[in-house]
């Protein structure tokens, strides 16, 4: 009897492990390029079955030799996703710039007190903000500032007079780093054709690595967060503050609640 | 709870059928 029941669940079991394991890899690549390839791959596994079932040799054949070199072609695909993903595995901790709560509060808010007055001038602004994944390469591309992040010091540099207000500037825990850097731009379907230089610069950037980015569009003037290759929306200053807090000081507060306890 | 399970529903359906259709095939082959 035992064993009955048991031929009744390890099949709902198993069905219920697969489904989990394939949702998770959809909504992993969903909204991304990939995505479309993968639903392009899924038709094709079910032609593949297809064929299977009703003993088409000729189409089997085809496709079975098309699996078999399709792998490479994935990796080369695929690239970019995995790249990201196996970076997002190997890290431990989200933000690691070893501040307080109080200090990144502290950011946050000169951050969102330039990107507001910005905004109200009509000057467009690309703030990138590091957290695991180290900007080194997109640093090296621009220029060094090494300040303390500040308002005036943000504002200074985006308006339309400064030479350093094309690209973005790129923070690190307390400091401003530096300023005018390229970012690499997002070739996303969904948003390439729509959105500006600077939209997609900060999206390509957070779909590379973890930074969160803070922008201002110069033809709008609407502020919007990047984290995870998305757009976060903002309405008004409460929210971009919270949507930082929650970004910023929540991964802060994982980190220090993995850390051993001192002996 | 009507909420999660409705939640990307598509992508969840379409997990479901890819589940299905795998483990019939791969027990299928099994079988011989």
């Amino acid at each position: 009897m035992t064993f009955f029941i048991w031929d009744y669940i390890k099949p709902t079991l198993e069905i219920i492990i697969l489904w989990f394991v394939f949702y998770r890899i959809l909504v992993f690549f969903e909204g991304t390029r990939a995505f479309q390839v993968l639903k392009g791959l899924t038709y094709l596994l079910i032609a593949f079955l297809l064929s299977q079932i009703f003993g088409f040799d000729t189409l089997n054949w085809l496709l079975t030799k098309f699996f078999a070199i399709s792998i490479i072609a994935l990796l080369i695909i695929f690239q970019q996703e995995l790249r990201h993903g196996l970076a997002r595995l190997g890290q431990r901790h989200l933000f690691s710039i070893g501040l307080e709560e109080s200090e990144i509060i502290a950011i946050i808010e000169e951050i969102t007190s330039a990107v507001y007055k910005l905004a109200r001038l009509k000057v467009g602004c690309l703030i990138a903000i590091e957290r695991e994944t180290k900007l080194q390469p997109y640093i090296e591309s621009g220029v060094l500032i090494d300040a303390h992040i500040s308002s005036e010091v943000l504002q200074s540099i985006f308006v339309r007079e400064s030479p350093l207000h094309d690209g973005g500037v790129i923070t690190r825990g307390d400091r401003l780093i530096a300023a005018s850097c390229l970012f690499p731009l997002s070739d996303n379907p969904n948003f390439s054709k729509i959105i500006g230089t600077r939209h997609r610069a900060a999206l390509g950037i957070t779909e590379q690595t973890d930074t969160v980015v803070v922008m201002v569009s110069e033809e709008t003037t609407e502020i919007s967060v990047a984290a995870d290759g998305r757009f976060i929306p903002i309405v008004n200053r409460e929210r971009l503050v919270n949507i930082l807090k929650d970004l910023l000081v929540k991964e802060t507060k994982k980190k220090k609640n993995e850390k051993p306890a001192p002996a | 709870m009507k909420n999660l399970l409705l939640h990307n529903l598509g992508l969840k359906l379409i997990a479901l059928g890819l589940a299905i259709i795998t483990w019939i095939y791969v027990n299928g082959e099994l079988i011989k």
